[in-house]
């Protein structure tokens, strides 16, 4: 697609979308930024960013020409009507908006236009090598790990990576959830993060809005609850569906559910992750998780009763483990349970009285037998042997 | 009833000392015994590792799936010979009382206390003399209704952790965890007990094997059980006169 036949045939669509040009859409991702500033914390990048502001913005391998201001570019590319379109009949528009594009944290560093754009380096153009914008955004994307590198190299290991490595060119790249022109702190507000990623995840996005998590979120920008990225991680996205992150999920709702200063301002019990530890399932989650994290198992993790984007308080009557649901919720895994089933359900408290009788009375019958019947065996076992010993030398004397 | 001599057969040679041995235990009983021992064995080592999964040494071995599988399925088929030789035991016993001949002489009676309390006096140097015992002592006695009570409660815990769904069709839910409770603290303190109670007691204060012979010898009899020993010589004399 490239040559300069190409290059004219874009100067002339150039003109002839103009007027068309406000209709089209902007830059793909305008409004995309996700990824926790927390991330960056204590990693190179975080250390990078004011060095390289305060002398050279970039390596210099990046701009060897003198650095176009970003103010050249914008006296053509601040035009709306700047638009080009694609040999896939797609519009690309051409418009960087100069309120956006000064509100970028790359801008406010002073990087310039050409350092991801490493190829223009002046007017006219090259030829464009793309036919759809984004085939534009993969050819473009990968300048973001010349500063970026760790947290490039991370995408490589995720979820994402193994979508595009099967062929899936819908699968996100850097500028997909951070923006190009317009990159800011990801997470700012911080349920920003989530409707980054709600842009794809469009239906679990919404299980999670309306969850006890979301709800906190999405209302007052609650700093504790869990945003996508806190269970799923930023970069280096695993896949959920595995036996591995299954088994390992638990501990990820420990890493809130058991801390009890956290759990402590919102009235919850610290101690769910502990007794669910000794519980019939937990027990067996344990084993697979240090013994066998690879092998699929289907002893429950907290997910499966408490749902998983979708959790809700135990009294929401919408949630599955309100009283009113919870033999459904047993049923899943259990069948054929009858309506006693869920009084098995020690649920995450102590062992007490009035929630668990049968428990606490065989508790308390095994505290006083258990001592009443070996101490005193043992005592007279002692005595028989002191006696015996007695007796043995008794005839050995003369 | 019968303590047949055990004499010797060769003439022409001086008569040697000839031992009578007296019967124990009938042979139906020892197999039981051996049925126990065998169950509760097998029952003891498959079910430690289960009780205590979080630990090392447990987690050693059961090192993968299968075995976990293959350590309930033994623990399982051992319940079952534990649970045959139950049902057998007691449908034996009432079998015989329906007949009115099922012997009392397991049963506990207040000679049992006087026998306690006579022989904490002898082994706190209080007596010079042991109590005087008739077929089972005091302490086999207790022995036995221990281990009634511990395995009854180890079968009946054992089936609803083995059938959960079945129980709580008519039981309540609470009952599972309060079986697993009592299933594996029973254990512990029934495999306890045995290990030093039973043990000492067959093995170490004196061996006793009549449970595997069937027979004790005479000097036993008189110096262990001297009322039962009593017993069965008056009521040879008695038979002796009526012949």
């Amino acid at each position: 697609m490239a040559g300069p036949k190409r290059r004219d045939a874009a100067v002339l669509a150039l003109a002839a979308v103009a007027i068309t040009a406000a209709a089209t859409a902007p830059f793909p991702q305008g409004q995309a930024a996700a990824g926790a500033r927390s991330q960056w914390a204590g990693t190179p990048v975080a250390q990078l960013l004011p060095r390289t502001s305060i002398q050279s913005p970039l390596p210099s391998a990046l701009s060897p020409q003198p650095q176009a201001d970003s103010q050249d570019c914008l006296s053509c590319h601040g035009d709306p009507a700047l638009a080009l379109s694609l040999p896939s009949g797609e519009t690309l528009s051409l418009f960087i908006s100069p309120e956006a594009l000064a509100q970028s944290e790359h801008e406010r560093l002073g990087i310039s236009c050409d350092s991801c754009h490493p190829n223009i380096t002046g007017y006219p153009h090259p030829a464009a090598e793309f036919a759809t914008r984004r085939e534009l955004t993969h050819s473009l994307y990968l300048t973001c790990r010349t500063c970026h590198s760790a947290n490039y190299e991370r995408t490589l290991d995720s979820m994402h990576a193994q979508a595009a490595a099967a062929g899936r060119s819908e699968a996100p790249v850097c500028t997909d959830c951070h923006g190009a022109h317009d990159v800011r702190p990801p997470d700012e507000p911080r349920s920003l993060i989530s409707e980054t990623c709600g842009q794809c995840h469009t239906t679990i996005f919404q299980q999670y809005r309306d969850s006890v998590h979301g709800k906190a979120l999405m209302r007052g920008g609650n700093p504790d609850v869990p945003v996508c990225t806190d269970c799923h991680g930023v970069h280096n996205i695993p896949d959920p569906r595995t036996a591995q992150f299954r088994i390992q999920s638990p501990e990820l709702c420990a890493g809130c559910h058991a801390d009890p200063q956290l759990m402590r301002k919102y009235g919850l019990s610290a101690e769910v992750y502990q007794l669910y530890s000794v519980s019939w399932h937990g027990v067996d989650v344990g084993v697979y998780k240090s013994h066998w994290p690879g092998i699929w198992h289907e002893s429950a993790v907290c997910t499966d009763c408490h749902g998983v984007h979708d959790i809700r308080t135990a009294q929401d009557p919408a949630s599955r483990v309100n009283p009113d649901k919870l033999l459904g919720t047993c049923r899943q895994c259990h069948p054929t349970a009858g309506p006693n089933w869920t009084g098995a359900w020690t649920g995450h408290d102590p062992v007490s009285r009035e929630r668990t009788p049968f428990v606490f009375y065989t508790q308390a019958f095994y505290r006083s037998f258990t001592p009443a019947v070996l101490i005193p065996a043992a005592l007279y076992l002692a005595l028989q042997i002191l006696r015996a010993l007695a007796a043995r030398i008794r005839r050995s004397l003369p | 009833m019968s303590a047949p001599a055990r004499g010797s057969p060769f003439s022409g040679r001086p008569p040697v000392r000839t031992e009578r041995t007296f019967q124990r235990f009938n042979r139906g009983q020892r197999w039981e015994h051996a049925a126990l021992i065998l169950s509760f064995t097998v029952l003891l080592l498959s079910g430690l590792p289960q009780k205590y999964r979080a630990a090392a040494w447990s987690q050693h071995i059961l090192a993968t799936p299968e075995r976990v599988e293959l350590l309930r399925t033994i623990h399982h088929w051992a319940a079952v010979l534990l649970i045959a030789e139950a049902a057998y035991h007691l449908g034996r016993a009432l079998w015989l009382m329906s007949r009115r001949r099922l012997s009392g002489a397991m049963l506990p009676t207040w000679g049992d206390v006087r026998d306690a309390a006579g022989m904490l006096r002898y082994l706190l140097f209080l007596s010079r003399e042991r109590p005087r015992f008739g077929k089972y002592n005091f302490e086999q006695k207790f022995t036995y209704w221990f281990l009634f009570f511990a395995i009854g409660i180890l079968i009946i815990s054992g089936l609803i952790l083995r059938f959960p769904l079945f129980f709580t069709r008519f039981l309540p839910g609470g009952i599972i965890p309060a079986a697993k409770l009592a299933h594996s603290t029973e254990a512990i303190v029934a495999g306890g007990f045995v290990l030093l109670w039973h043990f000492y007691h067959v093995h170490v204060e004196r061996l006793n094997l009549s449970m595997f012979t069937g027979r004790l010898s005479e000097e036993e009899m008189r110096q262990h059980h001297p009322r039962e020993y009593e017993r069965w010589m008056s009521e040879a004399d008695a038979e002796a006169q009526a012949e």
